[in-house]
């Protein structure tokens, strides 16, 4: 009986482990990613995309995690929404093919091939970002992150949120357009919430 | 002329010449934002921007001297929420209710500083006030990148400045209570800014 007790425990265990895998939807209203990019050597100029839809997978004891996150090119903002004497504004520049596309290329993703813990919490996200229909590498740094019951729902709802930051060269995407002037260096900042299912 | 007389001429010519140093400067209002961010329930920093600054400042590189006066639209403040779906309100709607930045009431918010500390050829610290909220406090803007020269996009003939600023406030010592401690007091500020010499 004792010899069949510590198999049905060692059965039960990876299954146990199995079932703490926690599904989370991203909040699309406090998940905002913003990127910014040298101007001139002058100023660093800021801008962001809107509402991401996305979701990601945790399991705590075993210390994975996936992670998806779907950007709609067109959300794009700098500040810069008014034409005035202009031609064109920043903003609609900036969906032209000089740079996001977003005709030809409505979103891009990114998708997580692996993840880092510190202690219990989620430290470094590996994985590849999709822009203009090329896959690259690029990791998300966890700057913060804090999993709990979310305040305003009365500790009904459970959430995971934080902030993450991450570097890419734009150029390794194909968007070369006016590199030099400005930067080839993007750096990625964004915060990110979600709900779990 | 006398050898005295000319070295007389001299010393007060250059306090002159050093006085006739300042140049003055015209904000580019399509390059140039302040962001900002709070704590949000300590689970995340959410970010916010205005669209719409205006401004001018002066600058002496040779005495070291330099004053600065921005004007931000209240009105223009946006997180990445401005539609409403299913919701009573977004909440770039809610930033701009008396709840938070009132902008009915107070359409802008400004910032008066003097440059009080350089690193070279470059202003260092910005110290002036901050009127929100038609209140007014102190606020110093750490300069965390600076140049000045000419603007590419013109051949050379226009001459610029630009940079990047950070600072940080508390909302609560200007009124703006709502919501503290669950959405952070402590508000960090960074303002991207070019600028074109007159």
């Amino acid at each position: 009986m004792k010899q069949f007790a510590i198999a049905l425990v060692a059965t039960t265990l990876p299954l146990a482990a199995a079932a703490q895998v926690e599904s989370y939807n991203v909040d699309p209203y406090h998940t905002v990613m913003y990127w910014e990019t040298d101007h001139l050597g002058f100023a660093t100029m800021r801008g962001r995309f809107d509402k991401p839809t996305g979701k990601f997978a945790i399991d705590r004891a075993a210390k994975t995690a996936t992670l998806e996150i779907v950007i709609e090119t067109k959300t794009l903002s700098t500040g810069d929404p008014d034409r005035d004497a202009r031609p064109r504004t920043r903003d609609e520049h900036l969906r032209t093919p000089d740079f996001f596309n977003v005709a030809e290329f409505p979103t891009m993703t990114y998708k997580s091939t692996g993840v880092k813990f510190q202690g219990d919490d989620l430290d470094v996200v590996e994985g590849n970002l999709t822009l203009l229909g090329v896959t690259k590498p690029v990791q998300l740094k966890i700057v913060r992150w804090k999993c709990g019951p979310d305040p305003r729902t009365q500790g009904k709802r459970y959430q995971c949120g934080g902030n993450a930051t991450g570097t890419f060269k734009r150029s390794d995407f194909g968007m070369k357009f006016g590199i030099g002037p400005i930067g080839d260096d993007v750096t990625l900042w964004m915060s990110f919430y979600g709900f779990r299912q | 002329m006398s050898k005295k007389l000319a070295a007389c001429l001299l010393a007060a010519a250059l306090p002159l010449s050093a006085g006739a140093a300042p140049e003055a400067y015209t904000v580019d209002p399509y390059h140039s934002f302040p962001y900002f961010e709070a704590d949000h329930f300590g689970f995340a920093w959410i970010r916010g921007r205005f669209d719409r600054m205006a401004g001018k400042f002066t600058i002496d590189t040779a005495a070291r001297t330099g004053a600065v006066e921005l004007t931000i639209q209240t009105t223009s403040v946006t997180t990445g929420d401005n539609e409403r779906g299913v919701r009573p309100r977004s909440r770039d709607e809610h930033l701009r209710t008396p709840d938070f930045f009132n902008v009915a009431e107070f359409p802008s918010m400004s910032f008066l500083g003097k440059t009080t500390k350089w690193s070279g050829d470059a202003p260092a610290v910005i110290d002036g006030q901050l009127t929100l909220l038609g209140v007014t406090k102190p606020l110093t803007l750490t300069v965390i990148h600076w140049k000045c020269g000419p603007d590419p996009r013109t051949q050379g003939k226009r001459q610029m400045c630009g940079g990047n600023f950070a600072g940080s406030l508390r909302r609560s010592d200007f009124g703006m209570q709502f919501m503290v401690p669950a959405v952070g007091d402590e508000v960090k500020l960074w303002i991207g800014i070019e600028a074109f010499r007159n």
